[in-house]
């Protein structure tokens, strides 16, 4: 018998854009990210939360290939060079949600955005990428704008669903608990209904508004 | 747990809550003894258990009572099968109307509980339709009944139905060809659910060729395996521990079992099965009254069953100590 794994990517913008407030900004949002995922995990002993980063700025390559068990996970800063390559990470990205790499037996993987957006590679041909693999259309998505200037049509696009919206970087509990929701949407077991068995009622989608900070009821899950 | 004393099936059911769950949303049940007067049917169900399907659990319950009731009319009007064209019709019967009998009688259910228990809200509140009502309820299902000359079952959305057949080979017959990734499922709660039933016909022309066993389970269990393989194996030391044990040291472990299961799949975890006995009497007005197979001993074992089960290790159904470090796949 084995716990099914969550594979939880960080896809994570070092372009020059990112110079400065914005990087730090960046590598804050992992580090008060990384307890919040801990504790869900503890919380599900069932599921195996594993972490994996990319780096995208002139290229995109991964920080961590390997998935590392959350319990083991520890973050070094990173800096910025380049461009923008969001199309590159995201094929980086789509070729380890095919089966195989990734195991049939595994709980929704999660697809964690953080970008001030602008690409400056062919990114939506990335996006279809994703999109085209299994387990890319069933991943949690979430997107952490950075600055207030930021893409958040990119972002937008990334998520997937108009119900879903981007998140900004400025309120770091905001951020922890929006993590913390998708850590949660991703590693609860609990068979749902497929998308457009004609019941005439739409989907469930991610119950994503910004979520309730003092609501200790955040598992949609039963 | 219940155990009924049948001479033709032995049957063994257990169902345990899933770790950090609010409630059980599985519900089981079986009932007769197999002959052709009084089939055996089970039946497992798994509610879809979250806030949107807040009612799943008695959703689940609705469907096994539902189908008890519906699959054991059927199997008694199997009890004249050998008459000329007969199985042709309880085939067609089986396959086109019967899910929607099932389907029809589970939203009635549902919707009058429903009417009966209305959600507390807002006067202006529009009346919501029936299939979002039905979202409340939303279930999976699997059933099947048993008669001395017939076996049919059906499925809608997860879990398993495995049979290991009388020469010891294991078949999951409704299983999709691909397995679904993540935890998407089919849903008596969808519009036209009984489109999405899965049936399986298997006439019994002769009493030794009855399948041995049949278990039906939820996906908490086939979900706590790190491949189908896994699954298979655990059926197969089943069917092995049933026939070295019989049902009474089987019974006493499968809590446990499922219980381990649960732990590692995290979901609400549910097991019915029924075990031939070895020695079923021929049924006298049958199509095909076979005389007791010659070779109806207990089948090998599919595993090192020599150890007996440790309850305090929860050694699962091969036998084996199942290995508690936590695997990464990758």
């Amino acid at each position: 018998m084995a716990n099914r794994p969550v594979h939880f990517i960080w896809l994570l913008d070092c372009s020059f854009s990112m110079q400065g407030e914005k990087i730090a900004k960046l590598n804050y949002a992992i580090r008060e990210a990384v307890p919040e995922m801990r504790s869900v995990a503890h919380d599900n002993p069932a599921a195996q939360l594993l972490l994996r980063t990319v780096t995208f700025s002139t290229t995109a390559q991964w920080l961590h290939q390997t998935p590392v068990p959350v319990d083991d996970f520890t973050w070094q800063d990173v800096q910025v060079d380049g461009m923008t390559n969001l199309g590159e990470a995201l094929h980086l990205v789509a070729r380890e949600l095919q089966t195989p790499p990734m195991p049939q037996r595994a709980l929704k993987p999660v697809l964690a955005l953080v970008s001030d957006g602008v690409p400056t590679d062919d990114w939506k041909a990335g996006l279809k990428a994703v999109d085209a693999t299994p387990w890319g259309r069933k991943a949690v998505r979430v997107a952490i704008a950075i600055g207030a200037d930021a893409d958040r049509g990119v972002l937008q696009e990334f998520l997937g669903n108009p119900e879903l919206q981007p998140l900004d970087a400025n309120s770091p509990k905001q951020l922890a608990a929006a993590i913390r929701w998708a850590s949660t949407a991703a590693v609860k077991a609990a068979s749902q209904p497929v998308a457009g068995d004609g019941s005439g009622v739409s989907p469930v989608k991610q119950p994503y508004a910004p979520p309730v900070l003092d609501d200790d009821d955040d598992d949609d899950v039963w | 747990m219940v155990t009924l004393g049948v001479r033709r099936w032995e049957t063994l059911r257990h169902s345990v809550q899933g770790v950090g769950k609010r409630q059980n949303q599985d519900w089981h049940d079986c009932q007769g003894s197999g002959s052709g007067t009084d089939p055996l049917v089970l039946a497992v169900a798994d509610g879809h258990g979250s806030a949107v399907h807040a009612r799943s659990a008695l959703g689940a319950r609705f469907a096994v009572d539902r189908f008890l009731v519906l699959a054991s009319a059927f199997g008694r009007a199997a009890h004249d099968c050998h008459e000329p064209g007969r199985l042709t019709r309880l085939m067609t019967y089986a396959r086109d109307d019967f899910p929607r009998a099932l389907v029809h009688e589970w939203r009635q259910e549902a919707l009058g509980h429903w009417d009966r228990n209305r959600p507390v809200v807002e006067e202006a509140a529009r009346e919501p339709r029936p299939e979002e009502k039905l979202v409340l309820y939303g279930t999976t299902l699997i059933g099947a009944v048993l008669t001395p000359w017939l076996f049919v079952a059906w499925q809608i959305g997860d879990g398993d139905l495995a049979v290991v057949e009388h020469d010891g080979t294991l078949t999951r017959p409704l299983a999709p060809a691909e397995e679904d990734l993540g935890d998407e499922t089919e849903s008596l709660c969808g519009r036209e659910a009984w489109r999405s039933m899965r049936m399986h016909w298997a006439p019994v022309f002769e009493q030794a060729r009855a399948p041995r066993l049949v278990v039906l389970s939820t996906d908490g269990l086939s979900k706590s395996f790190a491949s189908a393989d896994g699954y298979a194996e655990f059926v197969l030391g089943l069917a092995g521990r049933l026939a070295e044990e019989g049902g009474t040291g089987v019974r006493e472990s499968l809590p446990a079992w499922l219980a381990q299961a649960s732990r590692y799949s995290g979901d609400d975890t549910t097991l019915t099965a029924a075990v031939r006995h070895p020695e079923a009497p021929p049924e006298a007005s049958g199509p095909a009254a076979a005389p007791p197979p010659a070779e109806a001993s207990a089948p090998a074992p599919a595993a090192d069953t020599s150890a007996p089960p440790d309850p305090r290790t929860a050694a699962g159904p091969t036998g084996g100590d199942v290995d508690m470090e936590r695997k990464t796949e990758t």
